[in-house]
């Protein structure tokens, strides 16, 4: 620590997609004024979690000095317009519902969901925005001539976590300057104030810094372990506690789903992403409520003969998170920090919120830090929460009855009271922006709308809030000439992307 | 079009009339170009850059029109300019193929082509004609200025000299259009970059293409003009 407790200088630890973004955000923002180092154990690998990213991702990019092609190429990276969720209501085979990423059309000026409301003929994401058209059809979210991360449609990513982690790492260290140390942490030491003062490891002995990352994963060895924060449990609202991984290669000419497909199953539910070059498959459930083989079961009718040839990876997940984010001068990044199962892929966009807020916020002295930390406690923690909820919110509407799982999940002392109380506000009116006043929301009330009304929910229609139906009209119109102008226009994900392979996207 | 590959054989009878062949501009508002004609064209045309819709590449070329398929440069017979861009003083005749696979071909549907065509291809001797002489001294600057305007176009990006200008025009029967798509040399950002531009013939194509940006003032006024002979053209009773 420098003499006056100028902060000069953080310390990373542990690599994968939580610490080379973070090394990425503030060694972009900092320059020469911070030094930054990243200690990993090489060989102990990273988990690689997060395979869907939230369109916040284009920005931390851009931010961090990547060009879009070279990310695309180099992760393997597709473009995610939303996620479908199919049998999640009913279980029939035709029940499905979309969460698309593009907002209800004319949202928040003009809110649809009213006068859906008054004549739910159709679906609700269907008839409000055209998004669900372009992924029904395979289709991408832009043109070649769509600049650097600008998109005709928003988008998202479903990428390549471990090659996310190789890309940034490369960047990182050639072109932002970030001091890279391949060691095993044998030990953490401790000021008589707690802070952390050096990381020890095996081969390079203390490594000091001003300020600790730690992004150890589920170790958690500086906030967790060295400073003692508890985890706390959630899983007693989140069941899911386990996830059976398989990859399977797909043809080289074969369409790529612009959208995550969750399919709900008797124990969990199933994601499916597809890459240019495979699908990422895995069965989330709760261990509580069925066995392994069960699932495996479920698993193989899902992919297919092809399950006979993969390797299934089993994971353990834990549903949580820490007490406290930021204690001393530790603050976790990552699965250090929690995580919960990616029905709506909160794990990256999670690591990119902290690194980016480490990052502007960076203190300039110790004595600073103990308010930053404050400040992102309660921002962090308040966000925990509302994803918490809002995944809660995917399983209590269900109206599946075909194991103990759907059954529990709706049972109100599993249900965080604010969600609760919500539901029964959005009886008789739709989710809003009143409802989510917070400067870190985390999902607009947009896509509570598209969830509460894709499961079934309905809000009772009131004659006074249906004032402006022409101007509704209006919108529902053009969602549909929306949807005829792009499913005429855009290319397909697979032509786009194979183009990409050729041809780079321009700068503006 | 017709495009096919040239060949002795099927094509030595042709004749053709030059000054037909640029009727095929009549519906282009865009024509690309390669670097070594720009200083030049930009004394007559606005110069942009646009990006190629297949590969989302930029690549130079003039304005004569401002909307899609509109060249107000066509008065019904001729090009009414002083200098035109090669790849119409080309036509009929194209390259296709790249580097050692590129070959000369002609479209047989141009309207240039036809028994009163003022020029040949062969003569009587079955030598090569100086008007195709002319046309094969054209080509090869097309095919060579390939890699040339590619050089140039990713120095402009590079240097970042390059940003997008939004044509919002009015007209004078009150009408407007917007028109999207179209890049040009900013003179601020030029002045800031000028020390990264080596080449000094380099920073006077860069130069003349900010300044022909002036010029689009004139495909306004023609636009006018037309709109008035279209209103004069529909006056009832006249």
């Amino acid at each position: 620590m420098a003499e006056n407790g100028a902060i000069r200088s953080v310390c990373i630890v542990g690599g994968g997609s939580a610490g080379w973004l973070t090394a990425g955000l503030i060694a972009a923002r900092h320059g020469a004024d911070l030094k930054v180092t990243l200690v990993e154990s090489v060989r102990r690998g990273i988990i690689g979690v997060g395979e869907g990213t939230w369109p916040t991702m284009r920005n931390t990019l851009r931010k961090i000095g990547l060009s879009e092609t070279d990310f695309m190429r180099a992760t393997h990276a597709s473009f995610k317009q939303g996620a479908k969720f199919a049998r999640w209501r009913t279980g029939a085979a035709d029940d499905f519902y979309y969460h698309p990423l593009v907002l209800p059309e004319g949202f928040p000026d003009l809110d649809l969901a009213p006068y859906w409301n008054a004549d739910p003929q159709q679906s609700f994401s269907d008839t409000v925005c055209f998004q669900e058209a372009l992924c029904e059809a395979s289709l991408a979210p832009k043109l070649m001539t769509s600049p650097d991360y600008v998109g005709v449609a928003n988008y998202a990513y479903h990428l390549d976590a471990v090659r996310l982690g190789e890309l940034l790492a490369e960047h990182c260290r050639g072109k932002l300057g970030v001091h890279h140390i391949d060691d095993d942490i044998i030990d953490v030491r401790l000021t008589e104030k707690g802070d952390v003062s050096a990381v020890v490891g095996e081969r390079h002995g203390a490594i000091e810094a001003d300020l600790f990352v730690d992004c150890t994963g589920f170790a958690s060895r500086l906030l967790g372990e060295a400073l003692g924060v508890p985890f706390i449990d959630r899983s007693d609202v989140l069941f899911v506690d386990r996830a059976l991984a398989v990859q399977l290669p797909v043809e080289e000419d074969s369409p790529i789903a612009s959208h995550t497909i969750s399919t709900a199953q008797r124990h969990g539910w199933i994601w499916d992403i597809g890459l240019p070059t495979r699908r990422g498959i895995g069965y989330v459930w709760s261990s509580r409520h069925a066995g392994n083989e069960r699932v495996e079961e479920e698993l193989a009718a899902y992919v297919g003969p092809d399950f006979a040839k993969l390797s299934p990876r089993e994971i353990t997940i834990r549903s949580g998170h820490r007490a406290q984010f930021w204690k001393n001068n530790v603050v976790a990044v990552g699965l250090a920090a929690g995580f919960l199962e990616p029905l709506e892929a909160s794990a990256l966009v999670l690591i990119e919120l902290s690194a980016d807020y480490i990052a502007t916020s960076m203190p300039a002295s110790r004595s600073a830090m103990d308010f930053v930390a404050r400040r992102f406690n309660t921002m962090t923690r308040y966000r925990w929460d509302r994803i918490i909820e809002f995944l809660k919110l995917h399983y209590v509407l269900s109206e599946r009855e075909d194991s103990a799982f759907w059954r529990d999940n709706r049972d109100p002392a599993t249900i965080p009271q604010d969600l609760q109380d919500q539901l029964e506000l959005w009886r008789d009116s739709p989710p809003g922006e009143h409802d989510f006043a917070s400067a870190h929301e985390m999902f607009p009330a947009a896509s509570y709308q598209y969830v509460l009304y894709g499961m079934g929910f309905r809000t009772r229609p009131r004659p006074g809030r249906l004032g402006d139906a022409e101007a509704a009209q209006d919108a529902f119109d053009r969602t549909a000439a929306l949807k005829r102008k792009l499913t005429a226009t855009m290319p397909s994900n697979r032509a786009l992307l194979t183009r990409l392979a050729q041809y780079r996207f321009p700068p503006l | 079009m017709t495009i096919v590959p040239l060949n002795r054989a099927a094509h030595s009878g042709l004749r053709i009339d030059p000054a037909r062949a640029a009727e095929a501009a009549a519906a282009v508002h865009l024509v690309p170009l390669v670097a070594s004609e720009i200083r030049q064209v930009a004394g007559q045309f606005p110069v942009f850059l646009a990006k190629d819709a297949e590969t989302g590449q930029f690549y130079p070329a003039a304005l004569m029109g401002l909307e899609p398929q509109e060249n107000l440069f066509w008065n019904g017979a001729a090009l009414e300019a002083d200098v035109l861009p090669l790849n119409l003083l080309r036509l009929p005749f194209f390259v296709v193929g790249e580097d050692a696979e590129a070959a000369i071909a002609i479209d047989e549907a141009s309207p240039a082509i036809g028994p009163q065509g003022t020029c040949a291809i062969v003569d009587a001797e079955g030598a090569e004609t100086d008007y195709f002489r002319s046309v094969q001294t054209i080509l090869g600057r097309l095919l060579q200025g390939r890699e040339e305007t590619r050089r140039l176009v990713d120095m402009m990006l590079e240097t970042k000299v390059v940003r997008e200008i939004k044509l919002d025009l009015a007209f004078h029967d009150g009408s407007t259009s917007l028109l999207t798509g179209l890049y040009g040399i900013d003179e601020v950002a030029l002045g800031r970059a000028r020390e990264k531009i080596a080449a000094f013939d380099d920073l006077m194509i860069l130069a003349a293409m900010a300044l022909s940006l002036d010029k689009v003032a004139a495909l306004v006024r023609r636009k006018n003009a037309r709109i008035e002979a279209q209103s004069a053209w529909f006056t009832p009773g006249s």
